[in-house]
């Protein structure tokens, strides 16, 4: 049986996996139905997140339908999304949209 | 839905009918353990706070005990109180008495000593208890019912499956008139502006944002970025990768149910069904003690690892999605939801499931935490201890 990953939101351009995969193994995620399948470009572990689609430097990491931070390179279809290519842009602000103090990314 | 539960003379309806033993200081936490102990029917709110605390604390600390002791599954209190603590015990008194339901009073300092102070207490209690325990359960509608959520231990399996059956479990109580509470203001940090988007009022999803930085300012007085305490290796190690990332799956406990107020800590919650966020932290034992004190009369608490507190007063339920913890904690979980992770239900379906599971412990069946007494409360204290 091949394995999975979870894709919560239609949005998502990350999904988790279910299991622990090789590099080379068939994932499938069904997202409310529609079933798709990707190959796993590295060995990735259970609870980490491989990409949907190609996600540009810069751009988007989409999960639950909302940002979760942003690639900080290209990242290709199946290939394992943590911290060495995303970023937390994430910055607590004060009621001005000014970061608060003693906060770097 | 229904359950059956105990009208109250305010009209709410409680799970459960204890009599309260409310200490107004950790001083007398010893002598209302013995108590609880020695009359059936009673509960001892041990905390270790009531003293040499600034104003604002101090009035927290009092309105918190206040507060729980109107929770509906309390049917009377008896405070007891040392005699020098900043913490007043006759506003204690007066303000559990206001609801209507028997209280009783008993100063140590005023009695001489903890031996007659026992003695008293206890002639005391047993009208208390043999008052209070002739309150019968009758039908109540779900609507009555105020729960609490909270996530404890988590791990990976919890925003998979858990987290997003709570989800379910309070979209479906809210649709049938019911109310919830969600803090946690340390895991909701990331995911603020996806909850003040779901907020009715304005006004009340920038209190949700006000709530994150009054956490990540009193932080940095302390010289630590809260966003980074945050992420545990551990969190990493099994594959989050943002504090966003983080938040979303805390959050997700809520669903998409609107918010229709945010709440200062362990504040009595608003008639109007819905979603409420409170500012209360992660830490369990001050965080179940702000929802017992907010009203909850039930709590659902998602776990990866297999936390194992619960309330004193609150039954509350474990439910976790983690299907090695399922099996080596099994003591301690009340509902098993991996089937989520194994795909073999839904979260609706798994949240359905609690939902009844949750209405027979709101009727009387007991907790795995009541079951085996892992309760335990706090209260939160913001400024120095002096």
């Amino acid at each position: 049986m091949a394995k999975s990953a979870k894709q919560i939101n239609p949005k998502d351009n990350v999904a988790t996996l279910l299991a622990d995969c090789a590099s080379g193994e068939e994932v499938t995620v069904n997202m409310d139905g529609k079933v798709s399948n990707y190959a796993c470009l590295e060995d990735t572990s259970y609870g980490h997140k491989i990409a949907l689609v190609e996600i540009a430097k810069g751009e988007p990491i989409v999960k639950y339908g909302e940002t979760i931070g942003s690639a900080t390179k290209d990242i290709k279809v199946g290939e394992w999304v943590h911290i060495h290519n995303v970023r937390d842009d994430y910055l607590c602000l004060d009621k001005y949209g000014k970061p608060l103090p003693g906060q770097s990314l | 839905m229904e359950f059956y539960g105990y009208p109250r003379p305010d009209g709410k309806v409680g799970t459960r009918n204890y009599v309260a033993l409310v200490p107004s200081t950790g001083c007398v936490n010893n002598l209302c353990s013995d108590l609880e102990h020695l009359v059936r029917g009673t509960k001892a709110l041990r905390h270790d706070q009531g003293c040499l605390h600034p104003p604002r604390d101090t009035e927290t600390v009092t309105q918190t005990l206040i507060n729980l002791g109107l929770n509906p599954n309390v049917g009377g209190a008896l405070v007891v109180a040392l005699g020098c603590e900043m913490v007043k015990a006759e506003e204690i008194y007066e303000g559990i008495k206001a609801s209507g339901k028997p209280v009783e009073m008993v100063v140590m300092h005023e009695i001489g000593g903890m031996i007659n102070t026992m003695s008293t207490a206890m002639h005391m209690l047993v009208d208390l208890v043999s008052s209070v325990s002739h309150a019968r359960r009758e039908k109540a509608d779900i609507s009555k019912l105020v729960m609490g959520t909270k996530c404890g231990s988590s791990d990976t399996s919890s925003g998979l499956s858990a987290n997003l059956v709570t989800g379910e479990v309070c979209r479906m109580l809210t649709e049938q008139g019911g109310r919830f509470i969600q803090g946690e203001i340390c895991d909701i940090m990331g995911g603020e502006y996806a909850l003040k988007k779901l907020a009715v009022n304005p006004e009340e999803g920038e209190k949700i944002v006000d709530y994150v930085r009054d956490l990540y300012m009193r932080g940095l007085a302390m010289g630590a970025d809260t966003r980074g305490c945050q992420m545990t290796a551990g969190n990493v190690a099994g594959g989050l990768t943002t504090l966003v990332e983080k938040a979303l799956g805390a959050n997700a406990k809520g669903g998409q149910v609107p918010i229709q107020g945010a709440l200062g800590y362990g504040q009595l919650v608003p008639d109007a069904p819905g979603r409420y966020i409170m500012d209360f932290p992660g830490h369990g034992f001050e965080n179940l003690t702000a929802s017992a004190a907010g009203g909850a009369t039930v709590h659902l608490f998602t776990t990866g690892r297999g936390a194992d507190t619960g309330h004193p007063i609150m039954p509350t339920v474990k439910i976790c999605g983690n299907a090695k913890t399922n099996k080596t904690m099994a003591e301690h979980i009340d509902v098993d939801v991996s089937a989520v992770i194994d795909e073999t239900e839904t979260p609706d379906q798994a949240g359905e499931r609690v939902l009844e599971y949750m209405l027979g412990i709101a009727s009387g069946r007991l907790t795995k935490c009541e079951i085996l007494g892992t309760e335990s409360m706090e209260i939160l204290i913001r400024g120095p201890v002096i």
